[in-house]
């Protein structure tokens, strides 16, 4: 009976492990990517040079000034403050329907008061909404990334259940004995080494989108008024209708130093309902630094006189949920935890990747030429679309029309190539070829911001501008490593 | 976070070596039953006070997420090195304990 039920559950791993295995690989190499958006856009956009850190009320007085010139005519406006990583306050303004532009927004230099002067680019952004909503149109992106993630977690359990000696193999990894031994042996040292984190990420990663995935509860107990719940969650507002009555908006500095005074932390975000007019409402969101709960705190103060209106520090179901969320985000982690977060993401890919490859091990000397080419194009395709993504942020001309669009075709584009070329050639001279063109491709990053913006290594590193430094120098490590996997392959296929 | 992320390799390498194969694979020789039993509790320890360098360090809510991350990343240094350069991965336990004590001793000093 029990090998029977290890044997059931075996065969729905690898099965389903195949199914959403390439989808789950770009997920999950994405989404580690991520960790780094901040850095990522820092290097998309060389030509800004942040001025020095400001006072985060000064920096919010002059993006409410700002927005009194951009924002006219607004139901909301949202700022979200400079921090350490990312020195660009992001504001965007929303407005009735029958109004134009119904949402528009801006990157603004504090420090500098005025909006942020450089190319436009979606930057780290793009890898970041794309490991979620795969830049599909409506919600069918996040829909399926879900669908996904339920998956990865039953594939977690049935790989627990399958994993029979999960102790006494805890340390083994046997690369000299080849083959299915010792691709099983790497799938489960970088399945059970960071099995915390694979459990963590998948689980609240479907929290993060909870009420996207399961709003029928809400439906119930609210009656369909779903809008509602979220205020009473304190999630998100509705503005206010508006009076007609002119009364102009209380300068938001002192607000911001009432709010972070009262916290002890910092404010991150302010959201202002109907601003200039007599129902405005100021709410102040500490930063997501200050606590694994995510946007716990926040105070609401009246818009027009700044009296405290509401000081909102969750409820226990709403902290579970917030923390949860904040734990998916690792938006707390300082320089070294971010690490030990992407350590661990890439973890997660390399048990996807080395599982995929496991399939077909497992199958052979039997050849599987459909999954062969789409395990190539999947994943070193997607390794070569993310360098080509980059490739292309410096390629293209940084005043042209549509660039950012534009850099998102050159990562599609370059995608399916290499899915094609991953199709046509002989297996392991598809991954040899395109592992080498990727590691070109990583490791020419450093060269091609040197031609391109004159902050070259030696320049970042001597200015101790370690945001730009880093990418470079993590350009130079991935090109080394994937150069060396390419050698790898190129010797299995002699 | 250094001390905590010494710690955790030296725990995790002193409970590998605890293991008859893997303690084959460095010396060469099958572990005897009483070495085994304090490298197991010298392991246990050590991954307990790499938990408490942890909530010391980060408190009790970033601490646990950072050891559970310290001990991922000690355990995949450990498993990717352990049949490549078998002495050196365990050789390591004691740089780890050294790393962790200076991190402990620079935080006293300091303070």
């Amino acid at each position: 009976m029990k090998y029977g039920f290890r044997r059931t559950m075996a065969w729905a791993h690898g099965w389903a492990g195949l199914v959403v295995g390439w989808l789950l690989f770009a997920v999950f190499l994405t989404g580690t990517l991520s960790f780094y958006r901040q850095e990522i856009t820092a290097w998309m956009r060389p030509e800004w040079r942040p001025g020095p850190a400001i006072e985060r009320s000064l920096a919010a007085d002059r993006a409410e000034a700002r927005l009194k010139t951009i924002g006219r005519q607004a139901n909301r406006w949202l700022i979200d403050l400079p921090d350490g990583r990312d020195r660009a306050a992001h504001l965007a303004v929303w407005r009735d329907p029958g109004q134009a532009p119904r949402f528009q927004r801006e990157e603004f230099d504090p420090a500098a008061d005025r909006p942020v002067d450089a190319r436009r680019t979606y930057g780290g952004d793009f890898l970041y909404y794309f490991h979620f909503d795969l830049q599909m149109p409506s919600i069918w992106g996040r829909l399926l990334v879900g669908l996904a993630a339920v998956i990865m977690l039953a594939l977690i359990v049935s790989g627990i259940v399958v994993h029979v000696r999960i102790f006494k193999d805890f340390f083994t990894f046997r690369p000299q004995k080849g083959g299915q031994r010792a691709w099983l042996d790497a799938h489960n040292a970088v399945g059970v080494m960071a099995l915390p984190f694979h459990l963590m990420i998948t689980y609240t990663g479907l929290v993060t989108l909870m009420f996207l995935y399961l709003p029928w509860g809400i439906d119930l107990a609210y009656r369909g008024d779903r809008a509602a719940f979220y205020a009473e969650a304190a999630l998100a507002q509705s503005p206010p209708a508006p009076t007609g009555k002119a009364v102009p908006l209380v300068p938001l500095g002192p607000l911001v130093a009432t709010a972070e005074a009262h916290w002890g932390l910092p404010a991150g975000r302010i959201d202002v309902y109907r601003p200039g007019d007599a129902a405005a409402v100021v709410r102040i969101h500490a930063a997501d630094s200050s606590g694994l709960a995510h946007r716990r705190h926040q105070i609401a103060f009246d818009g027009t006189t700044g009296a405290i209106l509401a000081v909102e520090d969750g409820r226990p179901a709403g902290i579970v949920r917030a923390v949860m969320y904040g734990l998916h985000l690792g938006r707390f982690a300082g320089p070294t935890l971010r690490l030990l977060y992407v350590v661990a993401g890439l973890a997660g890919t390399a048990m996807i990747a080395t599982g995929l490859v496991l399939w077909l091990v497992k199958r052979r000397p039997r050849r599987q030429r459909l999954i062969e080419g789409l395990n190539v194009g999947a994943m070193a395709g997607l390794v070569i679309a993310i360098a080509a993504f980059f490739w292309a942020n410096r390629l293209i001309p940084a005043e042209r029309a549509g660039r950012d669009d534009l850099e998102a075709v050159v990562f599609f584009a370059t995608w399916a190539v290499a899915a094609v070329h991953g199709a046509c050639r002989p297996h392991l001279r598809a991954w040899t070829e395109q592992l080498g063109f990727a590691a070109l491709l990583y490791g020419g990053l450093p060269v091609l911001n040197a031609a391109t913006s004159g902050r070259h290594l030696g320049h970042s590193v001597a200015q101790g501008d370690w945001m730009l430094a880093g990418f470079d120098l993590a350009g130079l490590a991935i090109g080394l490593f994937l150069g060396w996997l390419s050698l790898r392959v190129a010797r299995c296929s002699r | 976070m250094l001390a905590l992320i010494g710690l955790a390799y030296a725990g995790l390498a002193w409970l590998c070596l605890a293991m008859d194969r893997h303690h084959r694979q460095v010396t060469g020789a099958a572990v005897g039953a009483a070495f085994a039993r304090s490298l197991r509790l010298a392991g246990s320890v050590a991954l307990a006070l790499s938990f408490a360098a942890a909530v010391a360090a980060d408190g009790w809510s970033f601490g646990p997420v950072a050891w559970f991350g310290g001990v991922t990343a000690a355990g995949l240094a450990l498993v990717l090195l352990l049949p490549y350069r078998p002495r050196l991965a365990v050789g390591l336990s004691l740089a780890g304990c050294l790393v962790a004590i200076l991190d402990v001793a620079a935080g006293a000093l300091l303070r």
